[in-house]
């Protein structure tokens, strides 16, 4: 039942150029994919239990990979630019999370927090390098082979492009449904109930938590890399420490108990987003406000919020 | 399940409608009494909220003016404002305006780290846009030679080296040891390099001492200025701009780094030249005002009439910012009426853009013109501070005022090179 | 000798505006185990109040010379929204971190918008009037006196804060609820009250920090969110939840700071971040913390 109106809303989405003007199209296109970075981030933080305030350093290495390896390397292969930046990513992950695996709750979001600005700090100094707060232009990638030259940007945005990203979120929101309901995911689960219990059971904590951390770093990294090519600009702010405060925002808004969520959130964000950016300057003080109601109220988040709805449904009318 | 289709619904039902809801028109050109639509990009808040204000008043100015006087070639100005912030979401809203706006042209940005960013999509987009005070300078290299729908402001080393030739001009022989205290972003450091390249040109030896880079915003400068002062220098050069500019005046001054003799460029004071009291802020110091001094004595009737509608409004002084939005608006205006009456009837936006390559226009600080490479060359006023006036605040007691031509490389050339080889008279 | 004293007591500087806006943090965290993202906020609306509050004396035709009281009342004044905001924290008191984290951010975020309300889109400053107690002349060494001023406030605030938990009624009863809060309830402690006055208590010492600083620098919109990751490595070196840690990371943070601008200015954060993940490697209670899970 899921499964089915989860495919129902990919079609949906799959359709949208055709609905939409493109402005609204390439709005899209970054719900796709923080959609994606936060598959990877709720496999940390719903499954895992670890709240990681750093999960914008590897959005941030993806978008960088991306950079350097189109405008400084010359390659141009996206497939090439998304394996590398991930690689990457994962790499840099490895001894992050070494470290950081051994604490829980407040000590993890410190350190993940300290990570993450540590290298908004390098993007930003070493000029000479790194471009500092303007940061590396991103050169547009051919997809599968294809340059489609003939394309301006924003038709090859709203098209090509667009296609490409939804056919990857589709394939890593499957292989993330398959990672969870596997035995790998159940542990995980288990650790994040009670530790001292999954110890006992013979499941190797840190181990797992470490790969839930790498994994998260890889779908991150896919996600920035795809927001950089949107842009076409990498830049330090990538890293900051509010953007992964909005990462984890998006998600509770979404829902981070709920598989679904993360998209849920994603899309709902961008678009809350936009919407409030037009009504008003004071935007931000609204979209803190729906953050505290969130936390206050409904901390399931929207999928939380429809999962009650539909229970309540199914119960007032006879099955 | 439920979360899908309320994520169907969501994106279906929210974006899907308003998009729906969005008149079709595409703006056809016989509709000549409907209003012309500029969307304007500056910044609202943070650092560079004050800049994006001025300039917002020099924007308000012109077309205060453009309306009262019958509108661009019989069409009145509309303005649709957005605010500037980082290149991500800057560049959103810039496709906001283009793509469901549906403005005629697009005018701002202050940022040069935004507009780096910001000239390819609008090329891409075939959008067109006018920058105030961004340009597309990666370092000193030009990353957009062939620009077609992108005007840049003149170059970011502008104001670096007509400060850099007075120092020369008036202190030459006079210091050995330099140090630099600038932002720690592009503009800053382009500023930096072509004041150390104009050194090497004129043959005049030197030592860095000290270079230091406070991140932009930062509030604290006391390890700063102490670094500063043990480093001794005999000249500092700071582009600083912002906030930070008024605080390292007060600490500088503070801390006793102004006692010593010590020589002071400030190529960019202007943008804070009202909140530099003369308190802590000694005469002698070499300011750049860019393209608008407000308390020119030979000013425009034009500049004077800005500057005292300015004061009425605000109670300050204008800095150079709101000569940039106005000088951006005259630039269209000009392609524009150009353009109309060289084809009768309204024209596209290629006609416009051949009209506007090469127009000459008056703005608030004085000529200017748009080059057919799309730099701008405009009119620079630097010069030695004086605390004789009648302000809490110091200004040029001696004015040298020098046009672009003498202080940016011309089209195509290489920045280093154009050093090298320019006839710059001191 | 004078340029290493400059950039020492720029450092020492530096740190006792961070020890304040991180006593703030630690007495918080201690008591109630709420880490406060909206602290740099407090710090932030401390500065502009300070600079309204001012201003509104001078206009009035204060002398210009008793602007340091004035500014350690207004930042006194405006904590007062304290026992508000831990109000509202109190909904999350027994759910996981995660949500306290979130909450916190929500209010930075929302706070961002109130200033900006309130002050405006510029930054504002306090002109020259920290000149007004004039300089202090050691040889070559010139500081202006309102900085030794403040590093002396500090000082006093911390051995004020020291004295107040060690040896006064109150400050037992504090450190008896940080330890154990079922035995102080048991005890018949009113919690709610310990609660909501202690976390006024690090509200103010945040917004006093910000009070005090601006005359030296400047009210900006970028300060809450910048300042909140400097404070969070002086808590991690310092030890989360000790006082002692406040006062020894602050100055750990800021000479090192400091140092790194004098010698190599890319470093400048960069360094401290490195440390930090130093500490909480080798020593994660931090330098007089309790070391945790």
């Amino acid at each position: 039942m899921r499964i089915a109106a989860a495919l129902v809303a990919l079609a949906a989405v799959a359709v949208l150029p055709n609905v939409l003007s493109p402005y609204h199209v390439t709005l899209v296109l970054p719900a796709l994919a923080y959609s994606i970075a936060l598959l990877g981030f709720n496999l940390l933080f719903g499954y895992t239990g670890l709240l990681s305030f750093g999960h914008a350093l590897f959005v941030a290495i993806g978008g960088y990979g991306a950079a350097v390896l189109s405008s400084k390397l010359g390659l141009r292969s996206f497939e090439a630019i998304l394996a590398l930046s991930a690689g990457a990513s994962v790499a840099v992950a490895i001894p992050i999370g070494l470290l950081a695996v051994r604490y829980v709750k407040i000590f993890f979001g410190i350190l993940t927090l300290a990570f993450g600005m540590l290298f908004h700090s390098f993007l930003f100094k070493f000029y000479d390098l790194t471009g500092g707060d303007t940061g590396i232009r991103v050169l547009r990638p051919s997809l599968l082979g294809r340059a489609y030259e003939d394309l301006d940007k924003t038709t090859w945005l709203v098209g090509p492009f667009y296609y490409y990203c939804v056919a990857l979120l589709a394939i890593l929101a499957f292989v993330m449904w398959r990672l969870v309901h596997s035995p790998f995911g159940l542990h995980l689960v288990a650790t994040r109930e009670n530790r001292r219990k999954a110890e006992y059971l013979g499941v190797r904590v840190r181990f797992f938590r470490l790969i839930a951390f790498s994994i998260s770093a890889f779908y991150g990294a896919i996600g920035g890399a795809i927001l950089a090519v949107n842009t076409g600009q990498a830049d330090p702010e990538l890293a900051y420490w509010t953007h992964s405060g909005e990462l984890v925002f998006m998600t509770v808004l979404g829902g981070f108990g709920n598989f679904f969520g993360p998209v849920v959130g994603a899309f709902s964000f961008i678009f809350l987003k936009d919407q409030l950016v037009g009504l008003t300057q004071y935007w931000r003080f609204w979209l803190g406000a729906i953050l505290i109601l969130l936390v206050v109220l409904f901390p399931r988040g929207l999928s939380g919020l429809t999962e009650r709805m539909w229970a309540r449904l199914h119960r007032s009318t006879p099955s | 399940m439920n979360s899908k289709r309320r994520k169907l619904l969501q994106a279906l039902g929210g974006t899907g409608i308003i998009a729906a809801a969005q008149p079709w028109t595409s703006a056809p050109a016989f509709a000549q009494n409907a209003p012309l639509r500029i969307g304007i990009l500056a910044p609202r808040a943070g650092i560079a909220g004050t800049i994006g204000e001025c300039g917002l008043k020099g924007t308000q100015f012109a077309v205060d003016h453009i309306n009262s006087t019958g509108g661009i070639a019989g069409r009145k100005v509309e303005l649709v404002i957005e605010e500037e912030t980082n290149p991500k979401d800057t560049i959103e809203r810039l496709r906001k305006l283009v793509l469901q706006d549906k403005v005629d042209c697009v005018q701002g940005i202050v940022s040069s780290g935004v507009s780096l960013a910001m000239g390819p999509v609008a090329e891409d987009m075939k959008a067109l846009v006018v920058s105030w005070d961004g340009t597309t300078q990666d370092g000193v290299k030009e990353t957009m030679p062939n620009k077609r729908y992108f005007f840049s402001s003149t170059d970011n080393e502008c104001e670096a080296v007509m400060a850099s030739l007075l120092a020369i001009k008036h202190w030459k022989g006079q210091f050995k040891t330099v140090a630099g205290i600038n932002p720690d972003y592009s503009y800053g450091r382009n500023n930096f390099a072509a004041f150390q390249a104009l050194l090497r040109k004129y043959g005049i030896e030197h030592t860095v001492v000290a270079d230091q880079w406070p991140k932009v915003g930062t509030t604290d400068l006391n390890s700063h200025v102490a670094a500063l002062k043990a480093a001794k220098p005999d000249l500092v050069f700071s582009s600083l701009l912002f906030a930070d500019l008024p605080i390292f005046m007060r600490t500088a001054h503070g801390a006793g780094l102004m006692d010593g003799g010590t020589k002071f460029v400030f190529p960019a004071a202007g943008f804070q030249h009202t909140a530099l009291k003369k308190s802590f802020t000694p005469p002698g110091m070499i300011f750049g005002h860019n393209t608008l001094y407000f308390d020119y004595a030979k000013g425009s009737e034009l500049q004077k009439q800005f500057v005292q509608w300015y004061h009425e409004k605000t109670n300050d002084y204008p800095n150079w910012e709101a000569d940039r939005a106005f000088f951006a608006m005259a630039v269209y205006k000009a392609g524009v009426e150009a353009a109309h009456k060289a084809k009768g009837g309204w024209p596209g936006k290629e006609d416009v853009i051949g009209a506007m390559e090469g127009v000459r226009v008056q703005s608030l600080g004085g000529p200017g013109m748009m080059r057919k490479d799309h730099i701008a060359e405009q009119t620079f006023y630097q010069g030695i501070t004086t605390h004789d006036n009648k302000y809490d605040f110091p200004t040029l007691g001696t004015v040298d005022v020098m046009y672009a031509d003498q202080l940016q490389k011309g089209t195509g050339q290489d920045f280093w090179k154009w050093i090298e080889t320019a006839n710059i008279k001191l | 000798m004078t340029a290493f004293l400059d950039v020492v007591i720029g450092g020492v500087f530096h740190a006792a505006v961070l020890f304040l806006v991180a006593a703030g943090l630690q007495l918080v965290f201690g008591v109630q185990k709420i880490v406060n993202l909206a602290c740099g906020s407090f710090y932030a609306l401390g500065a502009y109040f300070g600079i309204s509050a001012v201003s509104w004396c001078l206009a009035r035709g204060m002398p210009p010379a008793y602007f340091l009281p004035v500014l350690i009342v207004a930042g006194i004044l405006v904590g007062l929204i304290g026992p508000f905001i831990e109000a509202l924290l109190l909904t999350v008191y027994q759910r996981d971190e995660a949500f306290q984290l979130l909450l916190t951010f929500a209010l930075v975020l929302m706070f961002q918008d109130v200033l900006r309300f309130f002050w405006g889109a510029d930054p504002q400053q306090l002109g020259d009037l920290v000149m007004t107690y004039g300089r202090v002349k050691v040889g070559a060494l010139q500081v202006p006196t309102y900085n030794l001023l403040v590093i002396a406030a500090s000082v006093v605030i911390a051995a004020g804060l020291g004295a107040f938990l060690q040896k006064t009624r109150f400050g037992r009863i504090l450190r008896a609820t940080a330890e154990n809060r079922e035995m102080s309830l048991a005890l018949g402690v009113n919690v709610r009250w310990v609660y909501a006055s202690v976390f006024t208590l690090g509200t103010m010492l945040g917004t006093v920090g910000g009070a005090l600083v601006v005359p030296t620098a400047a009210a900006s919109l970028d300060m809450p969110v910048e300042l909140v990751v400097e404070a969070f490595a002086v808590v991690v070196i310092g030890g989360l939840g000790s006082m002692r840690g406040a006062l020894a990371g602050a100055l750990v943070v800021g000479l090192l700071r400091a140092a790194a601008i004098s010698w190599y200015s890319e470093l400048e954060m960069l360094a401290i971040y490195l440390v930090v993940i130093g500490v909480l490697v080798l020593r994660p209670g931090g330098l007089f913390g309790r070391p945790l899970e």
